[in-house]
């Protein structure tokens, strides 16, 4: 046994494949470039993905892992701004009008559940907030959101959204990997392993976490889960540089050149020895990077320049504390788009043990309220910043993506205040590159309880995204224990009736 | 019994040729398929005689009455030339086994087992068959069902069964090849050396003494050496260069830093870590005694079939703490899965396929999770092995318990030892009266033995909230008179009561939120008292109260947790007289100490050993729950709302995976049994994927380069006769008798590998050896590679001398103490405290240390049979400007210092040394005096730190 003609066909092909790479006198040093990374796909490249296409894996050079690279078809999109508001946004009082609620209001309809996620159900409740006809297209929406209503000529609504988990850490899991379960590659992971970036002097993914701190499921929304740590989101904010950015105050800057002067010397001559080792070479790389990312970022994070009018269209001043750091954040996100940052995700709500009483979306009690407070910390500076964007012409390259894990339901909690996790229908809307305008997909039934026509699962909606970036989700995959994974799993189409 | 009948047929195990549906989980299609579909004959699976008796009505005529529906309806999309979903009708044997969902099309005489009919009478919300048409006449329906119900016959196939073998190489038998060459040479350059001169290529010359030294030191025990171990080796090296590398490797193989080094491979294969992960990802209190067990394991070379087994069914065998394996991954509390049945029913199918992908990853190296819904794709799994394989862990809850420990494990020694001294301290109190200690999750009061009919507890405070009131007596020390399942009642006066806090909870014997509580009426004196009463009367002298003694068996770290909520109390016991007498009274037992002086000084002495009980005795622990098996059940794909047949416990049948036991054997039976199944001589899977995660972790690089996975996704082996060479030497040494390695000695394998002529060449590259094979996956190096964060930290506080040499014991902490829903917040990562080994560092799920976890540290959230190397400016920021490296620079450079008693030259030298083992070169030399003379010898370390050399495995 073990001689090549017992192994499988498979494996033949393998070796084959394995001795045309050694004989076909390709450089050595083009090979070297490659990391363990693309060893493993050298292996597993005559693998298809479930539905039988071929993997497109990029080629990964070790030395510069953010090389931009190119998307599997053109595609509208650039770059990719997500908009994520932990803790379930209620689409019934924000963007889905469901007249029959005011119909209903104080009833119990058969055929609506007796338990929900946090016990005994009461009985339907209407929108807490008036809708009216906003924009040209006369979309209706509520008042909570009164910002965002005027821009819903250029929003393209999902209404028939619903995901697999009524909890909120499953929930953000799913949405932003894919999976309900823990450490999965995030989407901007995904996007960043696929696409590298264009401004090597900043970080390609960068997750703008809220001031209140970071939602449910933590570092899984913009980790790497098992692709290189090369993609994982670098966390930073308007008020907080990354980790270790600056050097220490206890040291000159002089000196501090001298150290780095000093590694160079080291490195060179080590390198002496390993000629050609690329491994070396592109830890050497990283440390330039490093040097300019320490003068970069602080740019990027000054926001001393910004225009009086640009400040006041943000709500920068003027409104809740928690607004004005929000607002930061979003003019923040603005500022990184601009230097060509691949992918930006900006939280708008932390888990719930942060302070103000609220930290997110989760208006299990007292809705009329603790929404009321979630919305004036968003809707203002999240419809500027989509605003300025546009005006300045970057939503031409520019995906946004506004989402939250799932939705509320039509009817209150056993309390009567406040409403429990709705899994079977929710809301989210895109924006700018590559999309319709004024346009809304899909419905959920007469209550909003659940998804009606063009049902749309998370896996379609982040098909969708990844589609128009230009990559086919179908076949943007890593392998990792045995298989081709994806984020979409083996699920997921592209809902090609939103793309403009 | 059928069931189990079925399982054992071979019907179950034929695999598709082509595979089309994309409705199932997983993820790949193959060009080729791996596997070779033959037709056997076996016995009868059906009796015709037998089922003709119990038909029903007349006999179905199969050629007139079934096979026209099938040609009309099922034959276009699975027949002969099509099998959609894997799926053939037009062969019985092959209706009997299904298709890739696993479930069997038809099970003769039992129609609503059949799939076929669910499908046909449209009764699977999400599969209709046939598709996009209307039902199939129900007439004909009724025709199929009573066909099925009379034993499906088809004449001229009863005796037709299906099966498969796979022909992948994983999956057969381990044959001990020939040892090409030499056979004086180490059997592993006789292959290795083979291959790479077929190739043309041949081995570099010998890796220098200094590299050796430290390259081998790195790979066995993480640690580099220091510079006068260096010195030494270099000397003796140049003298006698095979004994003297020889001896260095036995004395690493028997430093207790080596089980430190390779436990933490293992920890990241089944992705091990503190937290549960999910919602408020708490910790797991006292997960860590199974890393400690993991370190005692590989120091004391556990034989791999003991160390597996321990780990499997370590419960059978005084190693409770192994278990701590079963439940290494993450999982979701039942309280944070919501309200929903449903949803709860998902949660524990969730947390099961967790066990199963650590079990079936780790030691079988294939990936079982794809069967979860359907049969594997491309391995020889079906869905049917899936649901037998959970059904083996069945009892496994994701939780705490006391484990069991053996008379001379470490942990029950000592914990012997500890209560002894209690023991004796108690003694010294007897005749000083009552006294009460705090053992953090509940009060114990001790007093007096008196004989009672009951016990009563009146509380101080106007409110008081107990989980659980236990009462000890003298017959029995262990036993809790309290509890209701023995006979004991608990009363407590209506006027005081507090709604869902009824007095039954008292003594129900569970903790956590389920608690009696009372309170005082308003307006009134009278305050929340309790009263149990005993079935017989006890003698009676120690009673314990908590008030959530769950968070306190199961986590830690928590902001107001083990909050007692109760005040002084008043103990009284009833005699066998009626009357009743006052015990103790918690709020005047400070009076005693005045009386007697000695008194607070042993009740402190006590303390004391509470704690160190606490950390090195027997202690409840994150190592998994005990729970009674329910039945399992085949999912339909993988939908607890939608179980089929039931299974019982087995291994893979591809593997004779038959474990022999009656169908409804106790857990750990199953589990014992599964272990053996595994570890079994004849197991093909077993003994190589180990030799090959041993190769792994030696060469950079496996045989088989997907570790995890050794399945037909995975990578073939690049050397396979050395790979089965080494899985053959690995369960049967031969080599070394005057050693007498054991079987399945993990350090006999390992020494074999770094005493090759392979592991000791030099990692230069050579044009030739780049241009034929630029991976060195054939070994024309020793490839180099960058090292893991644990090694760099690691290496950084043994070089500035603070690295704690202490093995085992409770992880040191970076993080705050939090909120229950909180996240976790780095709050010192840099300190004294954390001066130890980063294999005590608490492994926190997807949580960002601000340090290593940009060195692809892992998030701990899936299995990682290796850890990407990346190459990222955030590692050079963390390296360059976190406190932790400014602060051990600044520490090396003043250990270098001393060290060259204030020479600032030779200080630079042994900052050298120190770090890389060497001097400078003169360059060098003069570039980082520049540096410590315009700034501080700290700054030559700092970029010493961040250098290539310090960070490759040299």
């Amino acid at each position: 046994m073990n001689l090549p003609e017992s192994l499988s066909s498979l494996g033949r092909h393998f070796l084959n494949r394995r001795n045309f790479l050694h004989t076909a006198g390709l450089s050595g040093a083009a090979i070297g470039l490659t990391s363990l990374l693309s060893s493993d796909g050298l292996l597993s490249e005559d693998l298809k993905t479930a539905g039988g296409k071929k993997p497109i894996r990029p080629r990964i050079d070790s030395r510069n892992p953010y090389a931009a690279r190119p998307s599997h078809f053109e595609a509208p999109a650039k770059q990719v701004l997500v908009i994520y508001c932990p803790g379930a946004v209620s689409h019934i009082d924000t963007f889905d009008y469901k007249p029959a609620l005011a119909r209903l209001h104080g009833q119990k309809p058969n055929g609506l559940p007796a338990v929900t996620f946090e016990g005994p159900s009461g009985n339907i409740a209407k929108p807490f907030w008036k809708f009216k006809p906003r924009g040209e297209s006369g979309k209706m929406t509520s008042d909570l959101l009164p910002h965002l209503g005027r821009q819903v000529d250029d929003f393209c609504f999902f209404h028939a959204l619903s995901t697999q988990t009524s909890a909120h850490p499953q929930g953000e899991n799913f949405f932003n990997t894919g999976f309900t379960m823990e450490g999965f590659p995030s989407f901007g992971a995904w996007t960043t392993y696929a696409l590298g970036t264009e401004n090597q002097e900043l970080p390609a993914f960068v997750a703008i976490n809220d001031p209140r701190g970071l939602a449910r499921s933590g570092k899984n929304n913009f980790g790497n889960g098992f692709l290189p740590a090369a993609f994982q989101g670098t966390a930073f904010n308007s008020k907080s540089p990354p980790n270790n950015l600056g050097r220490p105050r206890s040291i000159p800057a002089r000196t501090d050149a001298q150290t780095v002067e000093l590694l160079k010397l080291l490195n060179s001559r080590h390198l002496k020895k390993y000629p050609g080792d690329a491994d070396l070479a592109g830890r050497i790389a990283s440390y330039e990077l490093a040097g300019k990312m320490q003068s970069s970022v602080p740019q990027v994070m000054d926001l001393a320049k910004e225009s009086e009018a640009t400040l006041k269209a943000y709500g920068v001043e003027g409104g809740s504390q928690l607004r004005g750091h929000y607002a930061r954040n979003c003019i923040l996100a603005r500022r990184l788009l601009e230097k060509g940052v691949r992918v930006v995700q900006l939280f708008n709500g932390s888990d719930p043990s942060g302070g103000n009483g609220i930290t997110n979306w989760d208006s299990h009690t007292n809705i009329a309220k603790t929404h009321a407070m979630q919305a004036e910390i968003m809707d203002q500076p999240t419809a500027a910043l989509i605003a300025d964007l546009k005006q300045r012409g970057l939503l031409k390259q520019t995906l946004v993506v506004w989402a939250t894990e799932f939705g509320r339901m039509p009817f209150l909690q056993g309390n009567g205040t406040g409403r429990d996790h709705n899994p079977g229908a929710f809301t989210c809307f895109l924006a700018g590159a590559g999309v319709k305008k004024g346009f809304s997909y899909g419905e959920s039934d007469e209550f909003g309880f659940k998804a009606m026509v063009d049902k749309t699962s998370v896996y379609d909606f982040n098909a969708t995204i990844l589609h128009l970036m230009g990559l086919d989700h179908s076949r943007l995959t890593f392998y990792h224990n045995g298989l081709e994974r994806r984020l979409t799993n083996v699920h997921g189409h592209v809902v090609t009736e939103v793309t403009a | 019994m059928r069931e189990k009948t079925s399982l054992r047929s071979p019907a179950n195990k034929m695999f598709p040729a082509s595979i089309s549906s994309t409705l199932l989980m997983g993820g790949i299609t193959f060009f080729f398929s791996a596997f070779s579909v033959l037709e056997i004959h076996a016995q009868e699976t059906t009796d015709p005689k037998k089922v003709a008796q119990k038909k029903d009505g007349k006999k179905i005529d199969f050629k007139r009455e079934i096979a026209p529906i099938l040609e009309a309806h099922c034959w276009d999309c699975h027949g002969e030339d099509q099998q959609e979903s894997g799926l053939r009708l037009d062969r019985r044997a092959n209706m009997l086994r299904g298709g890739d969902y696993g479930l069997r099309a038809v099970v003769p005489g039992i129609p609503n087992q059949s799939y076929l009919l669910d499908l046909v009478n449209h009764l699977d919300p999400d599969l209709k068959m046939p598709p996009d048409e209307d039902k199939i006449p129900a007439k004909e329906i009724a025709v199929l069902t009573r066909w099925i119900a009379q034993g499906a016959i088809w004449p001229g196939q009863m005796d037709v069964v299906a099966a498969t073998k796979s022909s992948h190489w994983s999956f057969q038998p381990i044959v001990r090849p020939t040892i090409p060459g030499d056979a004086v040479a180490n059997p592993i350059d006789a292959f290795l050396t083979q291959q790479l001169s077929a190739k043309g290529l041949a081995y570099s010359r010998p890796a220098d003494a200094r590299s050796l030294i430290r390259r081998v030191s790195f790979i066995l025990t993480g640690l580099p050496p220091m510079p006068n171990q260096i010195a030494e080796f270099e000397v003796s090296y140049q003298r006698n260069p095979e004994t003297t590398y020889s001896a260095l490797v036995d004395r690493l193989l028997a430093s207790p830093h080596f089980g430190e080094r390779w436990a933490q491979h293992w920890l990241d294969v089944i992705r091990w870590a503190e937290t549960n992960g999910s919602e408020s990802n708490m910790y797991r209190k006292n997960a860590w005694i199974y890393r400690d067990y993991l370190i005692r394991s590989f120091n004391q070379d556990k034989p791999y079939q003991q160390f597996l087994t321990e780990q499997i069914a370590g419960d059978t065998m005084g190693q409770g703490d192994a278990m701590g394996f079963l439940v290494a991954g993450p999982h979701v509390p039942v309280a944070t899965v919501g309200q929903e049945a449903s949803a709860r029913r998902q949660a524990r199918a969730d947390r099961m396929d967790e066990i199963l992908q650590t079990v079936g990853t780790s030691t079988l190296g294939v990936t079982i999770g794809c069967a979860r819904c359907h049969n594997h794709k491309f391995d020889p799994i079906s869905i049917t092995d899936y649901y037998s394989m959970s059904a083996v862990f069945q009892d496994i809850e994701f939780g705490s318990r006391f484990p069991e420990l053996a008379e001379d494990h470490v942990h029950q020694i000592r914990g012997k030892e500890l209560y002894q001294q209690i023991s004796e301290l108690h003694g010294a109190l007897q005749k000083m009266g009552p006294w009460e200690e705090n053992w953090t999750g509940y009060r114990e009061l001790h007093f007096p033995p008196v004989e009672s009919r009951a016990v009563r507890i009146t509380f101080m405070w106007n409110y008081a909230r107990i989980d659980e009131l236990e009462i000890f007596g003298l017959e029995n020390p262990k036993q809790n008179l309290a509890l209701a399942s023995s006979g004991t009642t608990a009363f407590s006066p209506k006027e005081i009561s507090v709604a869902r806090n009824e007095s039954h909870k008292i003594n129900d014997g569970m903790f956590g939120t389920e608690a009696w509580a009372g309170k005082s009426p308003p307006d009134t004196k009278q305050k929340p008292w309790v009263q149990l009463t005993f079935a017989k009367p006890h003698v009676v002298d120690r009673l314990r109260l908590s008030t959530n003694r769950g968070d306190f068996l199961e986590t830690d770290y928590l902001l107001a947790m083990n909050k007692f909520n109760f005040g002084p109390y008043k103990v009284e016991c009833q005699g066998a007289d009626g009357k009743w007498n006052v015990v103790a009274n918690t709020g005047q037992l400070k009076k005693l100490d005045v009386k007697y002086p000695t008194r607070p000084k042993i009740i402190q002495q006590i303390q004391r050993l509470i704690i160190n009980v606490s950390e090195e005795g027997p202690k409840s622990s994150f190592v998994g729950r005990l729970i009674n098996p329910s039945k399992t059940f085949v999912l339909n794909r993988g939908s607890p709302e939608t179980p089929r047949h039931e299974v019982f416990a087995a291994g893979l049948m591809e593997i004779s995976g038959q474990l022999d036991l009656p169908p409804n054997s106790p857990g750990k039976l199953r589990r014992k049994a599964f272990a053996k199944w595994l570890t079994g001589p004849k197991h093909p899977l077993t003994a190589r994927v180990a030799a090959n995660r041993l190769w792994h972790h030696v060469f950079g690089r496996g045989i088989v380069a997907t570790p995890s996975d050794f399945g037909a996704a995975g990578a073939l082996p690049s050397h396979p006769e050395l790979l089965d060479w080494l899985a053959s030497e690995f369960k049967e040494p031969t080599l070394a008798p005057d050693r007498k390695p054991p079987s399945w000695s993990m350090k006999h394998l390992l020494r074999l590998m770094v005493l090759s002529k392979a592991f000791q060449q030099s990692s230069q590259p050579n044009e030739k050896g780049l241009m034929l094979d630029a991976g060195s996956a054939l070994l024309w190096r020793f490839p180099p590679k960058r090292m893991e964060a644990e090694v760099i930290r690691d290496s950084i506080l043994l070089s500035s001398g603070v690295l704690s040499s202490r093995v085992g014991g409770r992880s040191y902490r970076i993080h705050n103490v939090k909120k229950r829903y909180a996240q976790w917040e780095v709050n010192d990562n840099f300190g004294p405290p954390t001066w130890r080994r980063m294999i005590y560092q608490e492994r926190m799920r997807r949580v960002d240390d601000q340090m290593f976890t940009a060195f692809d540290f892992p998030d701990c959230g899936q299995i990682r049979a290796k850890r990407p190397v990346s190459t990222t400016s955030l590692q050079a920021l963390n390296l360059l400007n976190s406190q932790f490296v400014i602060d051990q620079s600044k520490r090396i450079a003043d250990r270098a210092t001393e060290m060259a008693n204030n020479d600032v030259a030779q200080s630079i030298d042994h900052c050298f040394l120190l770090l890389l083992g060497r001097t400078p070169d003169k360059m060098e030399r003069q570039a980082s005096r520049r540096l410590a003379d315009n700034s501080d010898l700290s700054m030559v370390c700092r970029a010493l730190i961040n250098s290539n050399e310090f960070a490759f495995l040299p």
